[in-house]
């Protein structure tokens, strides 16, 4: 029972860690720290249906099936914009090639306040485990923070 | 005793990392803060007068929301004069989606903060212009932490701006600003002349659709900028502000300083090498139209057929 008590502290104490680090990169983003609710974020397997490398902010289409089977499709934008994708070593070539339609990825996803099926990409992740098109940790400067 | 020790770093992380936020947040930016201590000073010579080259307030070059470090906030200064009963109405219209969102205990628990910083909203209930990429505007330009190049000609001061990658005019060939504006522009009408090592710019006719920065403050067409660049030291450019605008503000409105770290010319580039700044716009208007109908809006609870 202890041992019970301690991890589940420790993870708190980890999910709360977490929340702090994730919320570092967002404060200054057009919107985000409004519009979506971290603390609601959610992480699934999902299969892309497009992705757009695009101002001012990259977007990301994917369907997410349930259980049961039922099939809902999601838009996402990311934190990063293009010029800070560059940064982190993530060329359109590059990003788009990673995140071709039908690709199978695991998504985590900050949802929309007001609902409905649109998020923050927090995180992506290929069968690889590779973290795909990241929002920090470029190279010759100090993790980028997003743009509008 | 292994797992109190894992507790007792993870609380300790938890601590320094939420007072960065509390700091970020303070600062309306990402970065320390400019009351952090600043870094060693670059002691390479310069000239005083040599402002040309690549400048960024947040130092890596690539753009985004948040500042280097010394080098200021996002918002142009939380000494707001009083608004007149114009500015006031404008200010109310104005509906900004960055700073403490609107009504939240996190907004109320920060009163010392001017109420600008304060109210934000999803930008689909928003008004920022911004959001559907039109101009930013002079201080809100020079506010934003991409860089800008300042080139210098014999008769002129261009400051290209990457994110948007739009030019800006200041003229030192010794003519006086316009009595008269018949019609306002995006970035003003500007002229510079040097007082000792320091670049002095005034400007008029700024078109009022824009905002001072990204809390949402209002300007009027009669608004007078001022900025005083002074380069410090070979990687600092340090600038002062302030506005006059009598029909939105009772008093001039000083701005807290800004500064700008140089960047080497090769920084910023494509990833097959191509320096120089970023071809940062955003365009065309249908990418920007797609991103706010499918994303953007049904975020703030605005859905569209």
């Amino acid at each position: 029972m202890k041992s019970v008590v301690k991890n589940r502290t420790l993870a708190m104490a980890a999910a709360a860690v977490g929340i702090l680090v994730l919320a570092v990169p967002i404060f200054a983003h057009h919107g985000t720290n409004i519009s979506y609710d971290r603390s609601q974020a959610w992480t699934s397997k999902a299969v892309v249906t497009e992705f757009r490398y695009v101002n001012p902010h990259p977007q990301l289409f994917f369907d997410v099936t349930d259980a049961k089977g039922t099939v809902t499709h999601w838009g996402a934008e990311l934190l990063p914009n293009p010029a800070q994708l560059i940064n982190n070593g993530w060329s359109k070539k590059r990003s788009m090639e990673a995140l071709m339609p039908g690709t199978v990825i695991t998504v985590t996803i900050a949802p929309s306040k007001a609902g409905g099926t649109v998020g923050l990409l927090v995180k992506a992740v290929n069968d690889k485990g590779e973290e795909l098109v990241p929002s920090g940790g470029g190279p010759g400067g100090p993790a980028p923070a997003p743009a509008p | 005793m292994r797992n109190r020790l894992m507790i007792l770093t993870i609380a300790l992380v938890a601590v320094l990392v939420f007072s960065l936020v509390i700091v970020a947040q303070n600062r309306g930016g990402r970065g320390a803060g400019a009351n952090a201590a600043p870094p060693a000073r670059d002691t390479r010579p310069f000239s005083p007068q040599d402002i040309a080259g690549i400048w960024s307030r947040n130092s890596q070059g690539y753009g985004g929301g948040g500042t280097c470090r010394e080098c200021g906030d996002r918002g142009f200064g939380n000494n707001v004069p009083p608004f007149t009963p114009l500015g006031q109405k404008m200010f109310d219209a104005n509906k900004p989606s960055y700073g403490r969102a609107l009504g939240t205990d996190d907004a109320k628990a920060h009163p010392e903060e001017h109420i600008g910083r304060r109210r934000a909203v999803p930008p689909a209930n928003g008004t920022d212009l911004y959001q559907t990429c039109n101009p930013q505007g002079v201080t809100r330009a020079l506010i934003y932490p991409d860089p800008v190049e300042f080139i210098v000609l014999p008769d002129r001061i261009i400051q290209n701006f990457e994110w948007t990658y739009s030019w800006r005019t200041i003229w030192t060939d010794g003519r006086q600003l316009p009595k008269e504006v018949d019609q306002t522009r995006w970035w003003g009408y500007s002229t510079a002349h040097w007082e000792g090592d320091t670049l002095v710019v005034d400007s008029i006719g700024h078109d009022d659709r824009t905002w001072i920065d990204h809390f949402g403050y209002p300007h009027s067409d009669e608004m007078h900028l001022q900025e005083r660049y002074r380069r410090v030291s070979y990687d600092t450019l340090e600038l002062n502000m302030w506005i006059e605008d009598p029909k939105v503000y009772a008093g001039r409105w000083n701005a807290e300083v800004k500064r700008f770290k140089l960047l080497p010319k090769d920084r910023v580039k494509t990833p097959e090498g191509w320096t120089g700044l970023l071809e940062d716009l955003c365009a065309p208007v249908e990418d920007i139209e797609q991103f706010n109908k499918n994303i953007r809006d049904p975020a703030g609870g605005v859905f569209h057929k």
